[in-house]
């Protein structure tokens, strides 16, 4: 869908007051008892295994992803070869775009990577898209990878959004996360491109996205109740209940939590999930029938027993720094975090320790880079647009 | 009439209603220092906009206390008759008129500055050259602390006489100024460029806002300035000090230079 039309999930008044109160006391209670800031469960129900979370809630599959993005964009389809596809963080369009370039399946698209060296100079930037080959369909999965928020990392953007304005950049696909597209929207007011979006995943559709990475597994989906009421939450669709049974507000007030993003919203309804120590109950969970009682079955924690990341007061100015330049940059190694946030070596270093014990961002070895995790990404957006920093629309 | 009537307006009071009226001033006494004490803290623990919201209630919280002691404690002292009321407040303006006048042109001026808010706390205002950021608003005077950390008492009577500039206005945008003096003979265009490229880079931008860069040609050479808001007002020094350090680095990349020295005009 275009920008402009994408709309927050809402959520009930009593919910919204609810995270209000949340959200104000954990600041205010974070300078008396700092530690308590990393992911924590409140209530005392086993958690899953990684087994039975592979099995309930396992990763999207991008493939699929990949080929719907090509037929919406092929739908949408504007007066533009280029398409820029722009979604919030952990929406996966990233790796839905890398393996349309990947020789597993198919190779449709042709991957452009950025040089190693992002401080260009305009003339070095420009020789390097002439030496790029945009003839054939091209793909860049994350366009946050081609730029440093440095006065000489700049350029290779600017080049490349001159190109596709004059429509000299061929027939490409842009991935880009809405942090990003929106620092370039400021700092280029003037270039304006159609860009499309993922639609936000809202309560029931998020109950049908749910059930459906779970039915890849298990052919007729799972069940999963709400371990302090009963209410159901799968199925979603009320159809799908008998007479008598209830839903539970759990994924609209998930949908409202996560901003409607698909990854963040995995990532809490994993940690959500409990097991079912019922073994009768597990006997049946094996049969295999499509009435809701008997399929494979789970119980989800409220969110208020899920104590999801915090932002530390104590830590400074530094680690709102230091997320903002991830989430402008998608990830970021120590050094180039150096570069665009102003601290010194050892100041990264420590704001980075303090923000991974907290669960907020993470290493990946792959790439040796710091990331946001998605399960502090909810409170990382709330806590920079409190403190004055430019955040997405999304 | 020779004592305005007020002989007659306190003639009923007893040690009871006196020790009420005591304890009601008390009482609202020691709710405005808690609330100045504590909204403050509470403020700067939350930070961002909740911050200012929370600082600029301080003030009119005390007012309503205030309000609200006066309503409850003249009843209890005399009958809230027209003839007492107007012994009453005559006495209390020929008092005021002749005896505290100054002190009594602080606190109207401090009525008016809770109903006008030419500043609230947590704005940065320069009165009389003095700069700073509000701190509280009392009774009688503001008290705002310097960039040097000095605290400076301005009472509410200079609102009468003195230009006063806010730098933010009860908002979170404040715009800075940072200027840079360079040698003539360059690419002008090329450091407009640069120069807002090096505003729209600094981490302490906020990009949502405009970010503009001016020059002008002065005697000793080209005057640029960069026209950008920080993240958060208490920010504007190490925002200034990251745009001077990385503005200078870049006119040094580029082959411009300083002037050291700007030469005065005669």
């Amino acid at each position: 869908m275009p920008i402009e039309e994408w709309r927050l999930p809402e959520t009930s008044v009593h919910r919204s007051i609810k995270g209000a109160v949340r959200n104000v006391w954990g600041q205010l209670r974070a300078g008396i008892a700092p530690d308590n800031e990393a992911f924590d469960s409140l209530d005392d129900l086993p958690v899953l295994s990684q087994l039975q979370l592979e099995r309930f809630a396992p990763d999207r599959d991008y493939a699929r992803m990949a080929m719907l993005l090509l037929a919406s964009v092929e739908e949408n389809a504007a007066d533009n070869p280029v398409t820029f596809l722009v979604a919030p963080p952990f929406s996966g369009i990233h790796k839905a775009l890398q393996v349309l370039a990947d020789d597993t399946h198919g190779a449709s698209r042709r991957l452009i990577t950025p040089p190693d060296n992002l401080l260009l100079s305009a003339g070095d930037a420009r020789s390097w898209w002439d030496a790029c080959d945009l003839t054939q369909p091209w793909v860049i999965p994350e366009l946050s990878a081609f730029w440093l928020r440095h006065r000489s990392g700049l350029e290779l953007i600017r080049e490349l959004l001159k190109r596709v304005a004059a429509g000299r950049a061929g027939e490409g696909l842009v991935g880009c996360t809405s942090w990003c597209w929106q620092f370039w929207s400021h700092c280029l007011p003037d270039a304006r491109f159609q860009a499309l979006t993922p639609a936000p995943m809202h309560g029931e559709l998020l109950g049908h996205w749910l059930n459906d990475l779970a039915s890849r597994r298990n052919r007729q989906g799972v069940v999963a109740r709400m371990s302090d009421s009963g209410l159901w939450v799968l199925p979603a669709a009320a159809d799908q209940l008998d007479e008598g049974q209830k839903s539970a507000s759990f994924l609209r007030d998930l949908a409202a939590l996560s901003r409607g993003i698909p990854g963040v919203a995995l990532a809490i309804w994993q940690k959500a999930l409990r097991a079912r120590p019922d073994e009768e109950q597990q006997a049946r969970d094996r049969q295999d029938d499509h009435h809701p009682a008997t399929r494979p079955a789970c119980w989800v924690a409220p969110l208020e027993k899920l104590s999801l990341p915090s932002m530390p007061v104590t830590v400074g100015r530094g680690a709102a720094l230091t997320l903002h330049a991830l989430l402008l940059h998608d990830a970021l190694n120590e050094d180039r975090l150096e570069l665009v946030t102003g601290l010194t070596g050892h100041e990264v270093a420590l704001v980075l320790n303090r923000l991974r014990r907290a669960d907020l961002v993470a290493f990946q070895e792959e790439g040796a880079r710091w990331r946001i995790t998605p399960l502090g990404y909810p409170a990382i957006r709330r806590q920079l647009q409190s403190d004055g920093f430019p955040v997405d629309p999304f | 009439m020779g004592d305005l009537g007020l002989s007659a307006a306190f003639s009923d009071i007893t040690v009871d209603a006196l020790l009420e009226a005591l304890f009601l001033v008390v009482l609202a006494s020691a709710v405005i220092m808690v609330v100045q004490n504590l909204v403050p803290r509470v403020a700067h623990q939350l930070g961002g906009k909740a911050r200012l919201y929370l600082l600029a209630s301080v003030p009119l919280v005390r007012l309503l206390v205030i309000i609200v002691t006066i309503v409850l404690v003249v009843p209890v002292l005399v009958e809230p008759s027209f003839e007492n009321m107007i012994a009453i407040f005559g006495a209390l303006a020929l008092a005021l008129g002749f005896a505290f006048k100054d002190y009594a042109n602080s606190l109207i001026a401090g009525i008016v500055t809770l109903y006008e808010m030419p500043y609230r706390p947590g704005d940065w205002i320069d009165v009389n050259g003095k700069y700073g950021e509000v701190k509280s608003i009392g009774t009688r005077s503001a008290e705002i602390v310097t960039p040097d950390d000095d605290v400076v008492i301005i009472p509410h009577s200079t609102l009468w006489t003195a230009l006063i500039a806010n730098g933010n206005d009860g908002s979170d945008n404040l715009m800075c100024v940072t200027e840079f003096h360079a040698e003539p003979h360059h690419d002008v265009r090329a450091i407009l460029d640069t120069l807002r490229d090096v505003a729209f880079t600094s981490p302490l931008v906020k990009t949502q806002q405009p970010v503009r860069v001016s020059v002008q040609n002065k005697p000793y050479g080209m005057q640029y300035k960069i026209k950008a808001y920080p993240l958060d007002p208490r920010d504007q020094f190490r925002f200034k000090t990251d745009l001077t350090m990385r503005g200078s680095e870049a006119l040094a990349a580029e082959g411009v230079r300083l002037v050291s020295v700007p030469v005065a005009t005669v």
